[in-house]
């Protein structure tokens, strides 16, 4: 009997056609897409059929949350040229400093904020604590930060001093005296708004005063009284003009 | 990984013929990476910018009251919206009341009895005809309308520029020659920022410039509230 040879084919398959592929669909991925925010709360904005994009630089964002928290992030100027001095870091760094000063001149508290803590806030996207917890809060390691503005009712998380009530940008009225000795309020929202259209950074105070520099964003199922103190407070500010974000509505008209 | 395959001569080597060599590279961990990446890609990033609407508010200065007198009885549309939630919180429909003018009430003393508030919703267009509060305001501002429409096929018959069309129906929105509405829009406080910007958005859709957002007034909460109560007994 003679033995049965078998053929031993080789398995090899050419992946230089699916190397391609992968490449062309790897191009067209990072060149398409933008990077996701990283975001304390998710929120579904409504659609509108308004086409005006949103700016990428120069501009405060506020975020409403459905439960009413007040959250800010901002971007500096994107041109490299102004990366310096006009950056969304130095921007960052700029306006806490101003903020913080003005916070402490109003209320007479300290609010305690280290050179590092200024470092680590020109780092992070956005913020929502109250002045006086800022320190406390960026004492923490980026992942407890998240923890903590991410909470919810069900699962309160509680650190130090940082409360539960303490998530989002206090409304809470500041009462204060001026140089004329008038009595007069305002709160920690007025005075980080103040804080941005102060800085040195003329393109963003130019975008507030077009009414591009401020976008606000909320889901779709918020309830009005619950945005309505954020416009109430910036137009207290004379801030009037703002830009509102939605989703792309798909219509036939 | 990379094998170099000498061409099977079968031995038959001729002196002096250089060696044909085939070169095979495995590329499968270049796709493994390739694809990686692209997950990562497809995790991490958006495809969708958003899109933003531009808002102008009176600023909180008594300004509001003789800016609305300035507007004409007949010209002005309040539109009062209002939103319903289920158990969870979620949205379950949103209401728009309307009256043209100034709030028309008759009361006897303990209840409303005739009021000119009516009510409708967001509806959209369904083919070509409009509906809801969409087909109230279009029917309000047909003259500004049907002059852009006009611009607009000129601009698709490719007559004019898209920037002499934008500028043309700017001009045509804001011209007083025509009988323009003026929309109060007055969100309940619970009214969904949805339907705020549904509002806002029909505005857009339906050119007309003269809108602002404004504060509910008591006459506005009566007549709603009555509504409602109206409704119930039905």
């Amino acid at each position: 009997m003679g033995k049965v040879k078998i053929k031993r084919k080789s398995t090899l398959i050419d992946m230089t056609a699916m190397s391609d592929v992968t490449v062309l669909l790897l191009t067209f991925f990072m060149l398409t897409s933008t990077f996701l925010q990283k975001e304390p709360v998710t929120v579904i904005t409504p659609s509108s059929v308004s086409e005006i994009k949103v700016p990428t630089s120069n501009v405060a964002q506020v975020l409403v949350s459905p439960k009413g928290n007040v959250f800010m992030s901002l971007l500096g100027d994107a041109d490299a040229e102004n990366a310096e001095t006009w950056g969304s870091e130095p921007l960052r760094r700029e306006v806490l400093k101003n903020a913080a000063a003005d916070y402490e001149a109003k209320t007479g508290k300290k609010t305690g904020l280290t050179p590092m803590d200024i470092e680590k806030f020109a780092k992070n996207a956005s913020f929502g604590v109250p002045l006086d917890k800022m320190h406390e809060f960026l004492m923490l390691e980026t992942a407890k930060q998240d923890e903590f503005l991410g909470q919810t009712v069900d699962k309160p998380v509680i650190m130090g001093n940082l409360k539960p009530k303490d998530v989002g940008i206090p409304f809470k009225d500041i009462v204060y005296t001026d140089k004329e000795g008038h009595q007069l309020t305002t709160n920690e929202f007025q005075i980080w708004m103040r804080a941005i259209y102060n800085s040195s950074n003329e393109n963003i105070r130019e975008a507030i005063q077009k009414g591009e520099g401020i976008a606000i964003k909320s889901d779709q199922g918020t309830k009005y009284e619950t945005i309505h103190q954020v416009l109430d407070n910036l137009q207290t500010i004379k801030m009037n003009k703002f830009s509102v974000m939605t989703a792309l509505k798909t219509e036939a008209d | 990984m990379a094998q170099i395959e000498q061409s099977s001569g079968d031995g038959k080597k001729k002196k002096g013929a250089q060696k044909k060599m085939a070169i095979h590279v495995d590329f499968t961990p270049m796709v493994d990476m390739n694809m990686l990446l692209i997950t990562f890609f497809m995790l991490c990033t958006t495809m969708i910018k958003s899109q933003t609407l531009s808002i102008a508010l009176p600023t909180n200065e008594k300004l509001e009251q003789t800016e609305l007198q300035k507007a004409k009885e007949s010209e002005a549309i309040t539109m009062i919206l209002d939103t319903e939630y289920d158990d969870n919180g979620n949205v379950k429909g949103n209401t728009v009341y309307y009256y043209t003018g100034k709030p028309q009430v008759e009361y006897n003393g303990n209840q409303i009895t005739t009021s000119n508030l009516e009510v409708t919703e967001f509806l959209g267009n369904e083919g070509a005809a409009q509906r809801g509060i969409r087909k109230i305001l279009h029917d309000r501002n047909k003259g500004v309308l049907a002059d852009v429409e006009k611009k607009k096929q000129e601009w698709r018959d490719k007559k004019i520029t898209e920037e002499q069309f934008q500028e043309a129906a700017k001009k045509i929105r804001n011209s007083d020659q025509y009988d323009r509405p003026v929309v109060i829009i007055k969100p309940m406080p619970g009214a969904s920022w949805e339907s705020v910007i549904s509002a806002l958005d029909e505005m857009q859709i339906n050119q007309i410039s003269r809108y602002q957002l404004g504060t509910l007034t008591d006459v506005d909460e009566a007549m709603v509230g009555d509504y409602k109560i109206r409704n119930k007994k039905r």
